[in-house]
């Protein structure tokens, strides 16, 4: 790695820091809402592919720290992989523990992010060979599968079946499917990222156009401003060492491991609920189980999408999980500046070596300023977040954003695609859909189309 | 504000829509504006324009943002406990 590649990663990372500290305090900022876009914009703008992961793993460390921030202080999510976090953060803030979860979760969150880097990318550089059998192609009915296509479409069966609404899940894959083939066959072209960020949006969308309906609309009407009440914090040591039990620590480090590997193909909100409600339920003091629950939750945030990005990115090439189709889709994306995707690119263009020590040092520095910045002002800067940024602004911005990446994509046709598409994902999110299960529908929709207009049936 | 202004809720967070509505469109105007005007900067700095169009797009829709600080008001009462 030549010196430019270092100070560049380090800016990078730094600048990822301070803009996710911001935006993971915020709340109702969705991961894949605020990751996916930024991530597009770099690699669409022509910065190397490497850097745009870098910045992307720096974002992880920081937004997945400071989401539980809100969390911890006000039972306020920051983002969706904090709201399992809620319940166990209220029961420690009606015992006084406020400011114990939220330096437990902080460090947790380093633990998680750190062993989910070492066992994905070990467990990646030993399943490299098995890429090559996968991105092999069978004829089935006459079409052409590529093999990991098998693997997407159990990991969106699994994804379906664990959704609230199950039957309605299973059944939007095929229907979701025809929806974005038939509008790419009008487009005449592969579109994808209107559509993505149609899913993106979606919920947002969808909620957004109900209020322009005068009787949807009473069922959101609220009176006055929303009251936050903001617990306080006490001296807090910077010693990571010294916040988390030897319980803590152990439980945090093996379920960061587990789950960075099962995150290839599952849901990283499903198995932060799941691990933190085993890990509760079997504690007999409700507290310290909640404590506990809380902690870990914290760590496989980050585990989970460390593994669920990195081991599709190295050994499969495909987006097979819901982290690696959602948030980190940008690298799975075939753009045109690049004649390839960004994860081919950075596969061909860099050693395993130079990935591994990039990304390592991206996390380095991505601790080194959020860690202390967090445990030492995160109340201060919670309150500042809280007392001067209205939510519209940051709503806008986002919008802004999707309007000019979907004209980008497809001109005045993409922007209506992108509603049309955000309608949809909304409306099936509301019925219980995981957004999940659309993300890699929408990797799976041309060869699923094609298998199911050759059914002889 | 008033103590019983009506709002509406999205995302956990109160809006009002008149609000959001200038903000997304003083984001997106500005976004669209810059990224219109990239291949002119782009012809002068003597780049490729794709790429270009892009980020000035995305500076764009942050100086909206910056603005819509000005315009929108905060909807949250914070209690300290």
């Amino acid at each position: 790695m030549d010196p430019l590649t270092v100070a560049l990663i380090v800016l990078l990372s730094t600048l990822s820091c301070f803009l996710y500290i911001f935006i993971g305090i915020l709340p109702g900022t969705d991961e894949t809402a605020t990751m996916a876009p930024i991530a597009l914009t770099l690699l669409l703008a022509g910065l190397d592919p490497l850097l745009v992961l870098v910045w992307f793993v720096a974002s992880i460390a920081a937004f997945k720290m400071a989401d539980s921030i809100p969390v911890a202080l006000a039972g306020i999510p920051g983002g969706v992989m904090a709201v399992p976090q809620v319940p166990d953060a209220l029961v420690a803030k009606e015992h006084g523990l406020a400011d114990t979860v939220m330096r437990k979760g902080i460090a947790a969150s380093v633990v998680g992010q750190v062993v989910a880097l070492a066992v994905s990318l070990a467990l990646s550089y030993q399943l490299m060979p098995a890429g090559e059998w996968l991105r092999a192609t069978d004829t089935v009915l006459g079409v052409k599968v590529a093999r990991w296509f098998w693997l997407v479409l159990a990991g969106v069966v699994v994804l379906a079946v664990t959704s609230r609404s199950r039957w309605v899940a299973l059944l939007s894959i095929p229907s979701f499917a025809l929806l974005v083939q038939g509008l790419r066959s009008i487009y005449g072209r592969p579109i994808y990222i209107s559509f993505f960020l149609g899913i993106t949006i979606g919920p947002l969308m969808f909620d957004l156009l109900s209020m322009l309906h005068r009787e949807l609309r009473k069922s959101y009407a609220r009176r006055g401003p929303k009251e936050v009440k903001l617990a306080r914090v006490g001296r807090i040591s910077l010693n990571p060492l010294r916040i988390l039990t030897k319980e803590e620590l152990a439980h945090s480090t093996l379920w960061s491991a587990v789950t960075s590997i099962l995150a290839t193909v599952m849901s990283p909100v499903g198995l932060t609920i799941l691990v933190g409600d085993l890990l509760r339920e079997g504690s007999r003091d409700r507290v310290k189980g909640s404590v506990l629950a809380y902690t870990v939750r914290d760590a496989i945030k980050n585990a989970t999408y460390i593994g669920g990005t990195l081991i599709p990115l190295i050994v499969i090439g495909q987006p097979t999980g819901p982290m690696a189709a959602g948030p980190a889709m940008p690298f799975f994306t075939k753009l045109e500046n690049l004649g390839m995707t960004p994860r081919d690119y950075i596969m061909s263009n860099y050693d395993y070596t130079t990935i591994a020590l990039s990304l390592f040092l991206a996390t380095a520095i991505a601790f080194l300023v959020a860690y202390p910045v967090l445990v030492k002002y995160s109340r201060r800067i919670t309150l500042a977040v809280f007392r001067r940024v209205p939510a519209e602004a940051l709503y806008g911005l986002f919008i802004a954003i999707v309007i000019m990446l979907s004209y980008y994509d497809a001109k005045v046709a993409g922007i209506f695609g992108t509603l049309i598409v955000s309608l949809v994902s909304g409306a099936l999110w509301r019925l219980g859909v995981s957004l999940g299960v659309l993300f890699m529908t929408l990797v799976a929709a041309p060869t699923l189309v094609a298998l199911l207009t050759a059914l002889p049936l | 504000m008033e103590p019983d202004e009506e709002f509406y809720e999205l995302y956990g967070e109160y809006v009002s829509l008149k609000e959001l509505g200038v903000c997304t469109a003083v984001s997106t105007a500005l976004a669209m504006l810059f990224f219109y005007m990239a291949p002119r900067v782009a012809e002068l700095i003597g780049v490729a324009a794709g790429g270009i169009s892009i980020t000035l797009g995305a500076v764009g829709a942050t100086v909206g943002f910056a603005i819509s600080l000005l315009l929108a008001r905060v909807k949250r009462e914070v209690k300290e406990v």
